[in-house]
């Protein structure tokens, strides 16, 4: 006989403090490019060619980054002489380029928040990232923030993949069902852009194209405490990092 | 068909070629190609004789279809994996214009669900099938009659018109009275769940039928491939199903070693098994995780959980990416590891290993546990190996096939593993499977970095034009095999993914029925499958 | 109020007796307008005759006519009677107003003369063994009751899909009539004559024996007509097989005269002595009530699961009658007076809620030309109005309150516990284990009901079928919704349906109901003999005076007193219990209003995982809800699967599915398989006499002299 109980106890807590302490345990996240400045714009402008998606452009002798199509493959941090600086945060949170801003759920939801997720043709990294949202590790139970098995009850809806053909009918009736006040976000590159699928016939491009976004959380795939921020930002307990008035590029 | 065991002892090539050319006579042609036999099917009705005697009297496994429109031609290749021999590539070839293919699902039940992608993509008929169509394209979402995979078809083009089946309803099989079908998805679990969508056909307990309705997640990763550099399709063969992404990116990166003919650095093929076994042990851990959620022993659940979560910190402390993207390429590793890198991740399997040992010990003594798992979703060996499965659940079937050892790449013929087989195929067998692989998985990871000696990690490898490749892996989920033709300019031209998923999905069915439907979510836990690996 | 009933009565057989010989000579139209009309009012003198009787003192006595060499046939209504004769009238009141009106829905296929006549008839027989006062009367008059409703079943047979339904029946009727004669033959043994009070007089001689003989024979000659086990057989398909306009008087009327023939015989003519006749019933009832309602759970056909519930109810009165013998023989009155006065209110409550049921599946199958539950669904919106009413019908039968079906049972279940007043250890454990049964039973009984309402009504339409009549007429509406505001009033004003009852209940229990049950919270203002002061006050404060200026009578909580550590029993009051729930509904509706003022409810369609279309072949089943009670009753059931699977190529495409299943009644595979069998066994036995050989036929003479002779030498 196991005593699952006793063995738990023992086993002891391992939850991260996050948000209340900044987490910097190894491995946590995968970190993200940075803007670079390089001796020379010809090494900036091979920086940038090295990128497969277009997401490092050349200003000069800058190197500058859009992290939502960044698809993490890691070809500008090794292996080629103009490799870019990466940095070990995981707050990437923003709005969408369309819009000028976000407001959280009331203040109701600030402690109790119930999750929907749709996987629309993920790869399945996005999804079992947020479903490690649920392990001790993280566990985004001690914030007041439980995924629901029905749209019905969820204020927020967490959208991975780009919406594959199969799937926008199911996404929008998940959409539908779910009552006000609600918001949308789109969780890693394919959400935001389609990533390495793109538009195609049988995929819709990002969630934009299917759903009004609300919040997107770039990354292939955003770590799980990426998302736990996101999902901070829905219940206004962080904000989205912000310089110069427009969202952290 | 029977499922006896093969009527003749393991043939070499030399020995099937002297019994297809007595049986088949005039109607076969066979060369021998390295990396094994290429039999030509001149005479169309013979493809289903030929197919039989190749999986059942020669013992062989089916390892998929690759369909190809090319040069005013279909080419359709029928792969067989035959132990001493290796790849046994059955091909026909038919004009364009004829759109019948015989089916040879009647004697290889392991071949259904190939022909019906076949037909959904490439709009061919196989003549004899009894259940082609609504597959991968949904009648409720695409019209008939689409072929995305032709040629003609452009994958850019957004704007055609889109004539779905309003009144699209699905076919019942069961003819009780009272009886009626509870679907299951594909939202189901809070959208945790990967979009399937089953349809249990019941009276009220006991399941009588079950249908998985798949590929909501069909991308078409095939056919975007199609005209794009090899450095843009690798990005696609790693991004398309992320828990064996490393996997499916080896298979891709050996398939164009293979077309170029390239010799990968020892010490690249050693930390190539090193990474692809560290994703087997996540991997497993994950599935384990899943299988105690199903029967809700949290604590268990949450020691595997801790267990996997270790690794995926520890795989992005050794590689910079929790899932290992960004890693292979023709030719080798895109980086190489330090000395103290490869110990701290030795530290952490080690880890990992002791902990799944005592979470396997505790579980066995856990008898409300194993309630819900001995005998339930049992799958006889004479089912896996009817249906051809693979991977840990065909293991706990007693079919014991692995590709590390059938055909082994990279390191893999330098060391000593096993690869556990249990027999009776219900969920506690796969269950142990699971916990011995993962102990083998960590063995291996040892037994790779201690073999490590300094040399390249990757040597350049230009894409040749106008070749063929072929490369295959273990994943964790089972046998994946990937194809690629290059053409003139070096671009892709064709790719084919065979996954270990779209094979097991299969079989899913046979062990779902005549179980009770509270049993349903246990039993799809412990197959540990794929949707949108299968979906592709 | 004598003289009334009794002349209430005559003047019922004189306008019955009109009405018949009119029926023979008007048209069809006609004749569906005199069942309306002339069944009226021959129904409220009825009941006139009933409420007279109860309210007066006196029986009412009336010799008819003397027949030379047998007897005097006389009417007697006494109290029991007219109890009974009350509820008839009220059932037969609400059956002529749904007759007519479902039967000019569908005109065409009931000859409507020849139902009339046989109507009528029926009415005046049934009248006449509810008032018979010798045996003679109540014997002849129930041999042509059992001939008329042979008759009436068979009325609609070229529609009928089983047409021995009606044959079985009659077989049946008259076995037990058979059984019946007998009883009365034994009984009266020794007596002057054939009047029930010559009867009464002999009865006090009669032989421990003869009086198991009596009760045995009574118990099942009269279980036939109300469903005991093992007699039942007929009854679930002959109610299955009758015409929707006689069911719900084959269920509400001839099914009481069972239950009256063992009061009479059993409680009235020749009381018993002995415990053991009283735990009989007892056990037979229990055993009667589980088989019924398991049946009625698994069953998928309308009516034939709501005759499964007719003998689960059936069992449950007979329960309650055994639990009354028990009591009386052991001399113990007022808990012998508590049972029977559940068992009488448990009759009439179920002659209301099972004609409201029965009427209500008659309406739905005249709508939607379907029985099958499982092919129906989503009823609440095409017949808004039925589902009200039935819906009133399912809380009554599953024993909710504020309906009646809630208080009978609740004191029969109460009678069962007070078996702790009883000396031998045997029949305690009697009484608790059949106590045990019951209450499975009630739960069972909620689940059937709940499947019944919940997969014909809720939900989403199943079948292909479409509407052809917005439900039947307004008159057919009438007569529900009058049996559901009677069952309505019995469940919320107990304290009176008992005071009413009690007439029946004193002369058989000995002792007064009333007085055990209802205390006079209301009259009495200072202590008496029963009531002390101290006890008045505490309810007084409770609020047991609340009501006292709106309603007359003693009071409208039910409450059994018990001795001095034990002052209360068990008490409950229907009454005050419906006004909190009205006024809780109320405070509740009002808060939730105000607190979720600002909040607006968005429709939409149901959430079914995301596919484009819930369809009804993916929702519950009414065989699917009931499975798991086949599952576990697995041993009683038995069923023999049958699949049979279509398959192309191979197992893997199995493109259908057909599985049957075959299930034999328990009763059949226990009592009357086996019986036929040995029958069978023997008549083949001597089948093989007749071989034709002359030689054999000779010796047979042969055999049979030597047989007189050996005989004859013996003696």
């Amino acid at each position: 006989m196991s005593f699952w109980f006793w063995n738990g106890v023992r086993r002891g807590i391992p939850s991260t403090r996050y948000p209340a302490v900044p987490e910097t345990a190894s491995g946590v996240t995968p970190g993200r490019p940075v803007a670079t400045m390089f001796a020379s714009a010809e090494e900036a402008a091979r920086a940038a060619a090295n990128c497969p998606v277009g997401a490092i452009t050349a200003r000069d002798r800058e190197a500058v980054i859009d992290l939502e199509t960044c698809i993490h493959c890691q070809r500008c941090r090794f292996g080629n002489p103009s490799t870019v600086h990466w940095a070990n945060d995981f707050e990437w949170t923003r709005w969408p380029a369309a819009k000028k801003g976000f407001e959280p759920l009331p203040a109701s939801f600030t402690r109790s928040l119930h999750i929907m997720v749709v996987d629309a043709g993920d790869c399945g990294a996005c999804l079992h990232e947020i479903k490690q949202l649920n392990n001790p590790f993280y566990n985004i139970h001690r914030l007041g923030m439980f995924f629901t098995a029905t749209p019905r009850t969820a204020d927020v809806l967490l959208v991975v993949g780009p919406v594959s053909e199969n799937m926008r009918e199911p996404l929008l009736k998940t959409y539908d069902a779910m009552p006000q006040p609600k918001r949308v976000v789109a969780v890693g590159a394919c959400a935001i852009s389609g990533g390495v699928f793109g538009r195609t016939f049988a995929s819709a491009g990002g969630v934009g194209m299917v759903l009004p976004v609300d919040l997107e959380i770039p990354g292939n795939p955003p770590p799980p405490l990426a998302i736990l921020h996101g999902l901070l930002v829905v219940t206004s307990r962080k904000e989205v990092l912000t310089e110069g008035g427009t969202s952290l590029i | 068909m029977t499922s006896a065991p093969p009527s003749h002892s393991p043939l070499d090539v030399e020995g099937l070629t002297i019994l297809l050319e007595e049986r088949f006579r005039a109607g076969l042609s066979v060369l021998k190609e390295a990396p094994g036999l290429v039999i030509r099917v001149l005479d169309l009705s013979l493809l289903p004789v030929v197919s039989r005697f190749l999986f059942w009297e020669a013992g062989g496994s089916f390892g998929g279809l690759i369909v190809e429109e090319r040069l005013r031609e279909w080419t359709l290749q029928y792969l067989f994996l035959l132990q001493n021999i290796g790849w046994v590539d059955v091909v026909v070839r038919a004009p364009l214009y004829q759109k019948t293919i015989p089916s040879i699902v009647a004697e290889l039940h392991a071949a259904d669900w190939y022909e019906r992608e076949a037909e959904d993509l490439f709009d061919i008929d196989f003549e004899g099938h009894p259940r082609l169509g609504d597959f991968i394209l949904h009648d409720e979402t695409w019209q008939e009659h689409i072929a995305p995979m032709r040629k003609a078809f452009d994958a850019n083009a957004l704007n055609f018109e889109r004539k779905p089946n309003e009144k699209w309803r699905p076919k019942l099989v069961v003819e009780d009275p009272g009886s009626f079908a509870m679907p299951v998805g594909p939202v189901y679990e809070g959208g945790l769940g990967e979009p399937i969508h089953f349809l249990l056909e019941t009276v009220g307990e006991d399941v009588i039928r079950e249908v998985p309705r798949l590929f909501y997640n069909y991308r078409a990763v095939e056919k975007i491939a199609e005209g794009k550099a090899v450095c843009d399709v690798l990005l696609l063969a790693e991004r398309f199903s992320a828990k064996s992404a490393f996997a499916h990116s080896l298979a891709f990166c050996q398939a164009i070693e293979n077309a170029a003919g390239a010799e990968v650095p020892w010490r690249a093929r050693r930390l190539r098994v090193v990474l692809a076994e560290l994703e087997r042990l996540r991997h497993h851990a994950g599935a384990i995780q899943g299988i105690c959620q199903s029967t809700a022993l949290s604590v268990s659940e949450a020691h595997a959980a801790i267990i996997e979560e270790q690794l995926l910190r520890a795989s992005a402390a050794f590689t910079g990416h929790r899932y290992l993207f960004g890693l292979n390429t023709p030719g080798g590793l895109r980086r190489d590891f330090e000395e103290t890198a490869c110990r701290d991740l030795l530290r952490a399997i080690d880890s990992a290993d002791s902990q799944l040992r005592i979470l396997e010990e505790r579980l066995r003594y856990s008898s409300s546990f194993l309630d819900r798992l001995e005998d339930v979703g049992a799958i006889s060996p004479e089912n896996a190996r009817d249906l051809d499965l693979v991977g840990p659940v065909a293991r706990a079937s007693g079919v014991s096939r692995d590709l590390r050892k059938a055909c082994p790449y990279a390191t893999y013929s330098e060391y000593r593993f096993d690869a556990p087989c249990e027999q009776e195929g219900d969920g506690y067998a796969r269950l142990r499977v699971l916990f011995a692989e993962a102990r083998e998985s960590a063995r291996l990871v040892h037994q790779a970095v201690d073999s490590l000696e300094p040399g390249d990690s990757s040597i350049p490898v230009e894409a040749t034009a106008s070749t063929v490749g072929f490369g295959w892996t273990e994943a964790p989920i089972g046998a994946a095999m990937h194809g690629v033709r290059l053409d003139s300019e070096g671009r892709v031209e064709r790719y084919r993914i065979l996954t270990p998923s779209f094979r097991n999905w299969l079989g899913f069915h046979v062990a779902v029925e005549d179980f009770a439907f509270q049993d349903f979510p246990i039993i799809l836990a412990t197959f540990g499958l794929s949707a949108t690996e299968c979906d592709r | 109020m004598t003289a009334l009933a009794g002349g209430a009565l005559l003047v019922f057989f004189i306008v019955c007796a009109i009405a018949l010989v009119l029926s023979t000579l008007v048209s069809d139209l006609a004749a569906i307008i005199l069942i309306g009309w002339q069944g009226g009012i021959c129904s409220i003198l009825l009941m006139l005759a009933g409420a007279a009787r109860l309210s007066a003192g006196a029986d009412f006595y009336q010799p008819l006519w003397t027949i030379h060499g047998v007897g005097e046939l006389t009417l007697r209504l006494d109290a029991l009677s007219a109890v009974f004769l009350f509820a008839a009238g009220l059932v037969y009141l609400s059956c002529c107003l749904f007759a007519p009106g479902c039967m000019m829905h569908s005109r065409n296929s009931y000859p409507a003369k020849r139902y009339s006549v046989l109507h009528f008839a029926l009415m005046i027989s049934v009248v006449l063994i509810l008032t018979a006062g010798d045996a003679l009367t109540f014997l002849i008059s129930w041999e042509c009751m059992s001939i008329l409703t042979y008759l009436l079943v068979n009325h609609g047979q070229e529609r009928q899909a089983d047409p021995s339904a009606g044959y079985i029946m009659l077989a049946m009727s008259e076995a037990g009539f058979l059984a019946v004669v007998i009883a009365f033959l034994i009984a009266a043994g020794g007596a002057s004559g054939l009047s029930f009070s010559a009867l009464r007089e002999s009865a006090a001689h009669l032989s421990g024996q003869a009086e198991w003989g009596v009760f045995v024979l009574a118990l099942f000659g009269f279980g036939v007509k109300c469903g005991l086990v093992p007699v039942n057989f007929w009854l679930p398909r002959c109610y299955t097989a009758s015409p929707a306009i006689f069911v719900p008087v084959l269920a509400g009327v001839t099914l009481n005269l069972g239950f009256y023939g063992i009061l009479r015989m059993n409680g009235d003519l020749v009381p018993l002595h002995g415990i053991g006749p009283g735990l009989f019933a007892l056990i037979t009832g229990s055993v009667t009530a589980l088989v019924g309602i398991l049946y009625a759970t698994t069953e998928t056909d309308l009516k034939t699961m709501l005759a499964h519930s007719s003998i689960e109810n059936a069992g449950i009165i007979v329960a309650g009658i055994g639990a009354f013998f028990a009591f009386r023989s052991s001399a113990i009155a007022v808990p012998a007076a508590i049972a029977l006065t559940a068992a009488l209110y448990h009759t009439v409550n179920h002659s209301l809620y099972k004609t409201l049921l029965f009427e209500g599946a008659g309406e739905i199958e005249s709508a939607v030309g379907t029985r099958d539950m499982d092919q129906m669904g989503g009823l609440i919106r095409a017949l808004p109005g039925l589902s009200i009413v039935f819906l009133v019908g399912c809380l009554a039968i599953a024993a909710a309150p504020p309906f009646n079906g809630f208080v009978s049972e609740w004191l029969t279940l109460q009678t069962f516990l007070r078996s702790a007043l009883l000396s031998a250890a045997l029949v305690k454990v009697v009484f608790a284990l059949c106590g045990a049964i019951l209450a499975l039973t009630a739960a069972l009984a909620v689940t059937c009901f709940v499947r019944t309402y919940a997969m014909s009504f809720l939900g989403i339409r199943r079948g292909d079928w479409h509407f052809s009549v917005t439900g039947l007429s307004r008159r057919a509406r009438a007569s529900m919704i009058l049996l559901a505001i009677a069952c309505l009033f019995l469940g919320i004003l107990p304290t009176f349906a008992i005071g009413v009852l009690d007439r029946a209940v004193e002369p058989l229990a000995g002792v007064s109901a009333t007085t055990a049950l209802v205390p006079p919270f209301f009259t009495a203002t200072e202590s008496n003999g029963q009531l002390p002061a101290a006890f008045l006050q505490d309810f007084h404060n409770l609020g047991a005076q609340t009501g006292a200026h709106l309603l007359a009578g003693r009071g409208l909580v039910l409450l059994l007193r018990g001795s001095e550590q034990n002052p209360v029993v068990f008490a409950m009051s229907p009454s005050y219990g419906v006004a909190a729930i009205a006024l809780f509904l109320l405070v509740a509706y009002v808060v939730v209003g105000r607190l979720t003022r600002r909040r607006a409810a968005a429709g939409g369609e149901v959430w079914a995982g995301g596919i484009p279309r819930l369809l009804p072949e993916m929702t519950y089943t009414a065989t699917g809800f009931s499975n798991p009670v086949r599952v576990v009753f697995q041993a009683i059931f038995r069923p023999n699967i049958v699949e049979d699977a279509r398959e192309t190529v191979a197992v893997h495409f199995r493109t259908a599915i057909h599985r049957k299943r075959e299930e034999m009644h328990l009763v059949d595979r226990l009592f009357f398989h086996p019986i036929g069998a040995a029958f069978g066994g023997i008549a083949r036995l001597l089948a093989g006499m007749h071989h034709g050989v002359l030689s054999g036929y000779v010796s047979y003479a042969l055999v049979f002299l030597l047989v007189i002779l050996f005989l004859y030498r013996l003696t």
